[in-house]
């Protein structure tokens, strides 16, 4: 592959993040700033250099409690920088560091902080438990006008009928999709900022209570308190930089209906986006070292694994029966660092990216999956996707 | 007795589904130019792009795309479990409509559909299994 991609004029050169827990009693913004000032400095770089700065969301998607935090002009000012190029990325953030790696590719920026701070776990104690989707706002606005009147009240009870239709059409079961979260806790134990590292099994998995068919509470990711800060900087900094990562491809395509009521087929989800990532580089499927795949829900592992051919499609849940080829001495180590499911919902696989640059940096600690060369990170699905594979310098 | 949720926001392109339901009828727009039937209501045909559409009543029966059992109580008062389905209307393709599924889901069986008291005073969409 010759032709020069985008993507390759950037490189991501920092990750850091705030406390993560259940509950951490701090404002977002003290949070926002802990996590932005370890990425710098992770980075090799100082605040001075900074000149872009962008977060998601931008605003006016506060439709979870605790799910926007803070300003972006608020930070920029405690900050004390200047910036060339901002972004708050309510739509169109595919990829956590999509829009900066564009922004530097092009010359706007040279390097540029992009986070995402939620405040789900406190907001979820608040409410006595996890509370409605748009419950902070009299109405339902938009695509959710068509949901929350008739009781989809939570991402969850939307998600369930394509996981409903998946296990339908394809004869997957719920004991299979439970090694999904099952294998993630175990690479939670080893990664001492996880929210939750106690051992789960396969019994305590089906013991679990229902949220919304056929998804129970250990299907769904958790509601977390805690930021994470990304520095994506140009290619041409990294004499600068302490440990960057290459983007080697990434891409982010929505071509069915972004709604959650109207996916015109649920077995296609991030198809597109990762046809159009895999035309971007030389590399398969089997070069990918680890994966880390967005799991809001455990059927969205199963849909990003299909997608990005690491198996065939309706093949995703005996691909995780039993956990061996997951693991971390498996063929496709998942979710390294716990995934949403026990490390928290950080979201926007902003921790998950966090994941794949310590991993090919091999500063993963405990987990660390030897020789990583070729890190897959997915986002979303269908209302958003994103897919990238990054590399080791 | 008010049921417990969140209503709509009602706009321009919505008002006339909110109004219609309210009457016991679900409405649809389709496109006077191609006739491509239309949800939710944009103002605009999602196949030619066409900004003339007209509200027609759909008709049944709906099949059930899928279905899920909500058992968490996600509001103060919320009565669970209840059944949510994804019915799509054979006779108006392109359309899906979601909404309170009463009697046994089955992924692909039929269902009569109409309208049931939802939050807010709005009456919703709502589906029975023939």
């Amino acid at each position: 592959m010759t032709e020069e991609r985008a993507e390759h004029r950037a490189v991501i050169s920092g990750v850091g993040q705030s406390e993560i827990g259940r509950q951490v009693d701090r404002s977002g913004l003290q949070l926002t700033l802990d996590a932005i000032l370890a990425a710098v400095a992770d980075a090799g770089l100082t605040l001075d250099d900074v000149d872009g700065l962008a977060m998601f969301p931008g605003g006016g998607v506060a439709n979870l409690p605790g799910y926007a935090n803070g300003n972006l002009y608020e930070v920029h000012d405690a900050l004390g920088v200047t910036t060339t190029w901002r972004q708050g990325q309510v739509e169109g953030m595919s990829l956590p560091f999509y829009g900066a790696a564009m922004a530097v590719a092009t010359g706007q920026a040279r390097h540029v902080v992009v986070w995402r701070t939620v405040k789900e776990g406190s907001a979820a104690r608040g409410a006595g438990g996890r509370p409605a989707y748009g419950s902070t706002k009299p109405a339902a606005e938009g695509p959710n006008a068509w949901l929350l009147p008739v009781g989809m009240l939570s991402p969850v009870v939307q998600v369930a009928p394509y996981a409903m239709r998946y296990l339908h059409d394809f004869g997957a079961t719920r004991e299979q999709l439970g090694w999904i979260p099952v294998t993630q806790r175990a690479h939670a134990a080893l990664n001492p900022d996880a929210v939750y590292r106690d051992p789960l099994t396969i019994d305590d998995y089906l013991a679990a209570r229902m949220i919304s068919t056929p998804m129970c509470l250990y299907d769904c990711d958790v509601p977390a308190d805690g930021a994470t800060a990304i520095v994506v900087s140009a290619a041409d900094t990294t004499a600068d930089l302490r440990a960057p990562v290459r983007i080697e491809c990434m891409a982010g395509v929505v071509d069915q209906r972004p709604a959650w009521d109207q996916w015109q087929d649920f077995s296609r989800v991030g198809h597109a986006t990762a046809a159009a990532m895999w035309a971007r580089t030389d590399l398969r499927p089997a070069d990918v070292d680890v994966a880390q795949l967005y799991d809001g829900f455990t059927i969205e592992v199963v849909w990003w694994l299909e997608a990005m051919g690491f198996c065939g499609v309706g093949e995703a849940a005996a691909f995780v029966e039993g956990g061996t080829r997951i693991a971390l001495d498996g063929e496709l180590p998942l979710n390294t660092w716990g995934g949403q499911l026990s490390g928290g919902r950080l979201h926007a696989a902003f921790g998950h990216t966090a994941e794949a640059v310590r991993q090919l940096r091999g500063e993963a600690g405990d987990r660390q999956v030897a020789g990583c060369e070729v890190a897959a990170v997915t986002n979303v699905g269908v209302l958003e996707a994103g897919a990238a594979l990054l590399t080791r310098f | 007795m008010t049921v417990p949720g969140i209503p709509p926001a009602v706009t321009e392109e919505t008002a006339p589904f909110w109004d219609a339901a309210r009457e016991g009828r679900v409405v649809v727009e389709r496109c006077t130019a191609c006739g491509a039937h239309g949800f939710p209501p944009r103002g605009i045909c999602r196949s030619c792009r066409g900004r003339e559409m007209e509200w027609v009543e759909v008709t049944g029966p709906g099949v059930v795309y899928s279905y899920t059992v909500n058992h968490q109580r996600w509001l103060p008062d919320l009565e669970v479990p209840y059944t949510v389905a994804l019915v799509d209307l054979p006779a108006h393709p392109g359309v899906r409509i979601a909404g309170r599924l009463h009697g046994e889901p089955v992924i692909g069986g039929e269902v009569d559909f109409g309208v049931e008291e939802g939050p807010g005073g709005f009456a919703v969409p709502s589906f029975r299994a023939r």
